[in-house]
């Protein structure tokens, strides 16, 4: 190992004179050096003396990597098509590399120099590891050297499991078993029957709020009547009458009132899809748990729709006056403009972005929406493209 | 074709977390999925639980004390007194702290965790956790949107049972987490089939990393070039499982399905179909051998919500419809709300593994198996050929008659499996001096 370290070492010292070298041709000498007769000649010399020894060392490099059972580079780049004009024998390779890799004498040496951390390795990222990422990720932020994008699998007692050795049993009761909760197992009733009571539960839901969409030809499941069947023991008469007593309670999560929606849609503008801040300054009658489902139900409404029309449009004006980049200046303005001062300051950027469009059609605000519309029949797909691309625009608000 | 008992373990509450804004990681298509799974009316032909949710105790059966410490304690409100921690254990941009962060962990590891404890103890031929499959996570840090390692978690569990666990991972990203976990033992073998080279994340996985020490030759790397399609996928997937499960014979397998190998994929490169990916499922699912199935990978939601509902289906041996039930999600499966939409491949990829490049790896694993002879140090002590020995049922029955508290039992077990020193080069010495050649 220690004559390669040589090696990179004196290839670092190389390269560094060859930087020295071709600076040169820049280089002016002072009047200093031409009164005392400075030697140009002598960096020379080196270079020569490290050049000669470089051709040496390729191949002390690759016998120790060999020695070491280490596999050779380019034979390996070649495997992984980096040189294509090697790619046709690669079948002969990969067997001179798989008895070379058989051969290996003493893999304990190896590992030892690989438990030694890493010393300000750069951290790769899964985020930026393959797409360009120019469609979404604004906060893509490294790109990994040239050559150590290929990591080794480290050995040593931090990082592989402790492996109970033999066999046990568990002996008392199972671990865990009083804490997880079986919701429903398909074992007891025959398929018919559950079948018959899935749709005399259909039925008694038909009527009402979001069961009275159309279900099409799937008989769906409903987790909390199957629940109810087990916990009744069973017994689907019993399941149906608490079905019927307890039927006017909703089970879901509780209705979002408009002043939380409108606090989220506000949120989102100010803080982007940071739902912990969100709930901190303004939806405080939820949890981030609530805020995170209710934003992917409402991404896909025309509620969203809505507001990322808005969130754009108002982004662009932005970008034609610069200087409003203060959030705390355009909230304010937001406030104004929501109040009913847009009469009052008709040249103002802020105007469009009144914050209720539903209650009081703004001329200006429906002809977004007819552009919109537009968009929309031109192509099919569209508004969900439009959906997603607006995302971005909210979060890098 | 024989019924497989199926478990299925579900947290309502595990899709709603948030890794923060632009992350591509979103934990919601855990409940897309579970909406698709429930509307197609799979739900009822499956047991379903809402699972444990595992302690710092079960996490420090892999992890350190200290970094499973830190994630109980760290929250984006006391971040800033973190500074040192966050460089420390490479939390920021990929694995970022987020509300919840701990609760998140807890919830799919416990689920993968029960779902090994269920297999364990024979009540089910199949265990399915979708929100689990968190490959990349180490030791000592997070690593690749993966935090804490249920995989791991939950093959420790199975190894109090199983002699020899197999591990299977069709994410496009290497499954180094597991892989390094169990790099010097011939109790695991962990199979990875993965995009391979040119930055690819997470930079390891090439065919010549086979294991070390007692555990080489049995850790199985099959590294792919981009745009791979079903019929080459399969034409590397089947030989090389069938060649591992001929040599080394698991009882118990762990099959992390990492849905960013399907076409479209937001960081993933590969151009497999739905019914691609679920080839494998199906393969898998045909060697009769209790198998924990997890999650992994998949940034586009869609389609992620779409592949592991048909695999929910694939398992429980149902056929379901091309049309898309009626869910509160439907719009995102615009415009064609179909189960097995036409494949779109943005860049104009082409598949960069020919068919040479394919036999000489498949090649490759063969021979390296066929070096491994299947015979683990601690194999045949105790457990009879058949995959669920009956003793132990019998044993559970018994239980009554126990005198001891089940704490006591617990602290008894415990000890060895669950706390390492701070010393731990003594720890592992020890294992590896008993172990042996």
């Amino acid at each position: 190992m220690s004559d390669c370290t040589l090696v990179a070492a004196a290839v670092i010292e190389h390269d560094a004179s060859m930087d020295l070298a071709s600076d040169k041709s820049l280089f002016e000498p002072t009047v200093d050096m031409m009164v005392n007769d400075f030697d140009d000649e002598r960096t020379l010399d080196e270079e020569e003396a490290l050049a000669a020894g470089e051709q040496q060392d390729p191949k002390a490099e690759l016998n120790s990597l060999q020695r070491e059972g280490d596999m050779p580079l380019d034979e390996l780049l070649a495997l992984y098509g980096y040189d294509r004009s090697l790619e046709k024998p690669m079948a002969e390779q990969t067997e001179n590399v798989i008895n070379e890799e058989n051969d290996k004498p003493e893999v304990s040496a190896l590992q030892q120099f690989y438990t030694e951390p890493p010393t300000n390795e750069p951290t790769r990222c899964l985020r930026s590891g393959s797409r360009p990422p120019s469609e979404e990720d604004d906060d893509y932020d490294y790109s990994p050297d040239e050559d150590d994008w290929k990591k080794t699998i480290m050995v040593g007692s931090d990082y592989q499991a402790g492996i109970p050795e033999g066999l046990c049993s568990y002996d008392d009761a199972l671990p865990y078993e009083n804490e997880d909760k079986l919701l429903w197992n398909p074992t007891i009733l025959d398929e018919k029957v559950i079948e018959d009571y899935m749709l005399a539960i259909c039925a008694m839901n038909s009527t009402t709020g979001i069961n009275a969409v159309p279900r099409g030809k799937q008989l769906r499941d409903d987790e909390q009547a199957l629940f109810l069947l087990q916990q009744c023991g069973h017994n689907v008469e019993e399941a149906l009458r608490r079905r019927r007593i307890s039927a006017a309670a909703p089970a879901h999560a509780s209705l979002w009132s408009e002043e939380e929606c409108r606090n989220f849609e506000n949120g989102l503008k100010a803080h982007g899809k940071d739902f912990h801040l969100i709930r901190q300054n303004k939806v405080k009658t939820r949890s981030v748990g609530e805020l995170v489902q209710f934003y992917y139900i409402w991404k896909k409404t025309e509620r969203h729709d809505i507001f990322a029309n808005k969130a754009r449009l108002e982004k662009k004006k932005y970008t034609l006056h610069p200087g409003h980049t203060d959030y705390m200046d355009r909230f304010l303005e937001e406030q104004e403009a929501g109040s009913g001062s847009i009469t009052a300051r008709p040249v103002s950027p802020v105007m469009v972005c009144a914050p209720e469009p539903p209650a009081q059609p703004d001329p200006l605000a429906l002809g977004e929406k007819e552009v919109f519309s537009q968009l929309n029949a031109l192509s099919p797909s569209a508004r969900n493209l439009s959906a997603e691309e607006s995302e971005h625009d909210v979060t890098s608000l | 074709m024989s019924e497989h008992r199926v478990a299925y373990f579900y947290n309502p509450d595990v899709g709603n977390f948030h890794y923060g804004p632009g992350h591509p990681m979103k934990p919601h298509r855990l409940a897309v999925t579970h909406s698709l799974v429930v509307n197609y009316g799979l739900h009822k032909k499956m047991q379903v639980y809402k699972p444990y949710r595992a302690s710092a105790l079960d996490m420090c059966r892999f992890h350190s004390e200290d970094y499973i410490e830190f994630l109980q304690n760290v929250t984006p409100q006391n971040i800033q007194s973190y500074s040192k921690d966050l460089l420390h254990y490479n939390v920021g941009d990929d694995c970022p702290v987020f509300d919840g962060l701990f609760d998140f962990c807890s919830m799919y590891t416990g689920a993968s965790l029960e779902g090994a404890v269920k297999l364990n103890n024979n009540i089910c031929d199949i265990a399915i956790n979708w929100s689990g499959g968190m490959h990349h996570a180490k030791k000592f840090e997070p690593s690749g949107f993966c935090y804490i390692n249920d995989i791991v978690i939950a093959i420790l569990e199975l190894l109090k049972y199983h002699p020899r666990v197999l591990y299977i991972d069709i994410d496009v990203h290497h499954g180094d987490g597991v892989q390094e976990a169990f790099y010097l033992t011939d109790r695991v073998m962990t199979v990875s089939f993965h995009k391979y080279g040119n930055y690819f994340f997470p930079g390891t996985g090439d065919m010549y990393e086979i294991g070390a020490e007692s555990g080489r030759y049995y850790s199985v790397n099959v590294p792919l070039k981009e745009g791979i399609d079903d019929q080459s996928y399969a034409q590397v997937f089947k030989p090389v499982i069938q060649s591992v499960m001929e040599f080394y014979r698991p009882t118990a397998i762990v099959l992390q399905c990492g849905a960013d190998s399907l076409a479209g994929d937001r960081l993933g490169c590969f151009s497999l179909s739905t019914r691609g990916h679920g080839e494998c499922i199906k393969f898998v699912k045909s060697l009769n051998v209790p198998t924990l199935v997890v999650g992994g990978g998949g940034y586009t939601l869609r389609n992620v919500a779409r592949c592991w509902t048909y695999e929910t289906s694939l398992l429980v041996n149902e056929n379901i419809s091309e049309e898309l039930p009626y869910t509160e999600y439907l719009q995102f499966f615009a415009p064609d709300f179909t189960l097995h939409p036409e494949i779109s491949r943005p860049d104009n990829t082409t598949n960069a593994n020919s068919k040479q490049y394919l036999e000489a790896i498949t090649k490759h694993v063969y021979d390296n198996l066929k070096m491994c002879q299947h015979s683990p140090a601690v194999q045949m002590t105790h457990v009879p050929g058949d995959y669920f020995p009956d003793e132990f049922k019998v044993k559970e029955e018994s239980d009554p008659d126990v005198k001891m508290s089940a704490e006591e039992l617990d602290q008894k077990v415990e000890p060895k499996n669950e706390f390492y020193d701070d010393d731990k080069d003594n720890d592992k010495d020890s294992i590896l001096d008993s172990k042996g050649p």
